[in-house]
């Protein structure tokens, strides 16, 4: 069966809008948390959020937003464009930029596209006020295709000429998890020689504040220790959005074009809770399960895996359910793999997280480290006895574990190896 | 062109002081000129102000390099194949004129504006609250298959419409047409003798659509031929990828001779015109002329 290989990533998050910037902030964990003027509201008690730099897209009108000058985009591209696909926009510019692909290799029957985002929720909710208040006849035309949960795709799909697989996931925070296992799968059975997998999230007050009513949302003040996977003190997740793109190529295709890989992709696994519509199994069951099949995908025993980037994202219930769920699988007397939560640094991206989490693991093989968990003062006492590593650590892991876990029990675990 | 109904004010429903800071952040993006023009007829309800105000409402959505076509004053210009503006933008443009003018256009409507010409009769019979122009019925490739007798590979009208004594056609050049691969080998351009032809085609097509004989015999396709052309002139080359829009106007007609003057344009640009294409023609039922 056909290898897999990382080609190319482009990275708009909450530490960086270049790869370069990115590395360097995860390296020396540098997080990307800020007080964040939009929530910043009487009712909302969310102050902290991982937001992006460098975009000014508040407008409701697209030809009103600034972005770095890099980019250039037509007004005929980017009028059907919400906030998050911009940023998807351009990380994908980046992604294409990094793996050197020509015109030629982006658009053919044999390169798709796999998006993973949850729409905008800002966009569909001003697009009906305006539609209550003007009539249903003087609807923005574009409303439906920038705002819903397609709308990465319909866009990417056109302005990039894609001719392949093109479809979207939606699995919550494990959307991109998804995005990359069944792109993986592409590739694998010969469908494709090349998959794109973008995942983006907008980041602004509509994308935040929802999470408050359910409590999940960390309430922290200071932007140094809101984000804190694995402390004792943990009390909710910071929300991120931005954007990431992976580039996945087939063997053939990374020999015939002579560039460089970040790492190759040999499995992944996902299995779901059945339990709780937005709770995750108190002991990690589907998580489990999806590590065991990554691990049996990738044909490699749990020792093997020196590295597990977690998912972590903060939360009381989310952590212990996962820190259980890798306990059952790596057992802590005899298998110490390094762990972390970069959701530390950069926020919970939501659909972007795991398609972002891979990117970070990918980065970090390529430098030679493996970045800490920052922000822990005392350690979760369910995590006694496991290789959490608080500051970064240089190294090259042979294997990497990238975990992903979302809404509706769905979990999905991603296994690199570095090459 | 207009209705031909002399008005020169409707009558406006004045704006309530949310309803002007509403479109004053919807037309934003226009030229001043056009956003104090779009007031004043708010105002005033000067039919006059409309013609400015349509062209400037849908400068607001062309990109850049397009824009001094749309100031050619040339009314054949093309919305899709010469400005660019595809389904979508004609939704913005139409969301923006209906705001701007405080009035509501339906899809039927919109299907048969393919020119700028038939978007300022329109709008012009609209805020006048006329019956629209009767612009003639826009007849597809198979409609106009079924009126002439040229056939694929060599009918060169993929619409048309006639209107009166003018018939206005178009032709989408593909690039695969058989005869561009030897006019000229690497260097695909559009015969001028092709040209000749597509004029003619569309002659043709006014011809037996439009003329009945006192004993209310219609003319017979299959005896329509083409006999001289005078005076032509070719301006400009037309590659593949470009529409050529056509325009024939019968001068005059005594059977068996039905003459006509007729014109090419391409993006606004003259490409060729023809001074006299003349056809023979004879009606059905009446044995052949020669």
């Amino acid at each position: 069966m056909p290898r897999v290989f990382i080609t190319g990533l482009g990275y708009i998050c909450s530490i960086g809008n270049d790869q370069g910037t990115v590395v360097r902030n995860l390296r020396n964990l540098k997080h990307g948390m800020a007080l964040f003027p939009p929530v910043n509201v009487p009712d909302s008690p969310v102050k902290v959020v991982a937001p992006v730099r460098g975009f000014e897209v508040d407008s409701l009108d697209q030809e009103d937003w600034t972005y770095p000058a890099r980019y250039k985009i037509r007004r005929q591209t980017i009028r059907s464009f919400s906030p998050h696909v911009l940023y998807a926009y351009c990380s994908l510019v980046q992604a294409i930029e990094n793996a050197q692909l020509e015109e030629v290799d982006i658009s053919n029957k044999e390169t798709g596209i796999y998006t993973a985002s949850g729409g905008s929720i800002r966009f569909i909710y001003h697009h009906l006020r305006r539609m209550e208040k003007r009539g249903v006849m003087r609807c923005n035309p574009l409303n439906i295709i920038s705002s819903i949960a397609g709308t990465l795709s319909f866009n990417l799909v056109s302005h990039f000429k894609i001719q392949g697989a093109s479809t979207g996931f939606a699995s919550a925070c494990a959307s991109s998890g998804h995005a990359m296992g069944f792109a993986y799968d592409e590739i694998q059975r010969g469908r494709q020689q090349r998959m794109f997998v973008v995942g983006a999230e907008d980041c602004n007050f509509e994308s935040v504040v929802p999470f408050c009513g359910m409590r999940a949302l960390s309430l922290s003040r200071d932007p140094f220790r809101a984000s804190r996977p694995f402390d004792r003190t943990r009390d909710g997740f910071v929300s991120s959005g931005g954007a990431v793109t992976v580039v996945l190529e087939s063997e053939e295709e990374v020999e015939r074009r002579g560039v460089p890989v970040y790492g190759e992709m040999v499995g992944w696994g996902q299995a779901s809770d059945g339990h709780n519509v937005a709770i995750s199994h108190p002991e990690g069951r589907g998580l489990e399960s999806a590590m065991l099949r990554a691990l049996e995908d990738a044909g490699i025993q749990p020792d093997r895996i020196e590295y597990i980037n977690a998912h972590a994202p903060s939360t009381p219930i989310g952590d212990r359910s996962e820190v259980k769920a890798i306990r059952r699988v790596f057992d802590p007397g005899e298998i110490r793999p390094m762990i972390s939560s970069t959701k530390a640094l950069t926020g919970h991206g939501l659909s972007l997280s795991s398609v972002l989490e891979a990117a970070l693991c990918l980065s970090a093989l390529r430098h030679g480290f493996v970045p800490g968990s920052a922000h822990i003062r005392q350690l979760m006492s369910e995590a006694e006895g496991l290789n959490i590593i608080r500051q970064t650590v240089n190294a090259t892991p042979t294997y990497i574990l990238s975990n992903s876990s979302g809404f509706g029990g769905a979990n999905t675990s991603l296994v690199f190896r570095h090459v | 062109m207009n209705s031909g109904i002399e008005i020169d004010t409707v009558a406006v429903n004045p704006l309530s002081s949310e309803e002007r800071a509403d479109l004053e952040e919807s037309l934003k993006r226009c030229s001043e000129e056009t956003r104090n023009a779009v007031f004043e007829f708010r105002e005033t309800g000067r039919v006059s102000l409309l013609p400015g105000i349509v062209i400037g409402l849908i400068e607001r959505f062309l990109e850049p390099e397009v824009r001094p076509k749309l100031r050619s004053s040339d009314d054949s210009i093309r919305l899709v194949d010469d400005l660019r503006i595809d389904s979508l933008t004609m939704m913005e443009i139409v969301v923006l004129v209906e705001e701007a003018l405080d009035i509501s256009i339906d899809n039927q409507e919109l299907r048969d504006l393919r020119t700028l010409d038939d978007v300022s009769c329109f709008i012009d019979a609209k805020t006048k609250g006329l019956p629209l122009p009767q612009r003639g019925r826009l007849f597809g490739i198979e409609a106009i298959g079924a009126a002439v007798p040229h056939r694929p590979p060599f009918l060169f009208l993929n619409e048309a419409r006639v209107e009166n004594d003018t018939a206005v056609g178009a032709y989408t050049i593909t690039g695969e047409e058989d005869f561009l691969g030897g006019h000229f080998p690497g260097n695909p351009i559009m015969p001028a003798s092709i040209m000749l032809e597509a004029l003619g085609q569309l002659a043709v097509f006014h011809l037996v659509t439009t003329q009945k004989n006192g004993m209310g015999s219609v003319v017979d396709s299959s005896k329509v031929l083409f006999t001289s052309v005078e005076a032509v002139r070719c301006q400009r080359i037309c590659l593949p990828g470009e529409t050529l829009t056509l325009r024939v106007k019968l001068k005059h007609i005594r059977h068996p001779l039905a003459m006509f003057e007729g014109k090419i344009t391409v993006n606004g640009e003259s490409a060729a015109w023809a001074e006299e294409i003349c056809l023979t023609f004879d009606w059905v039922g009446v044995a052949g002329a020669r």
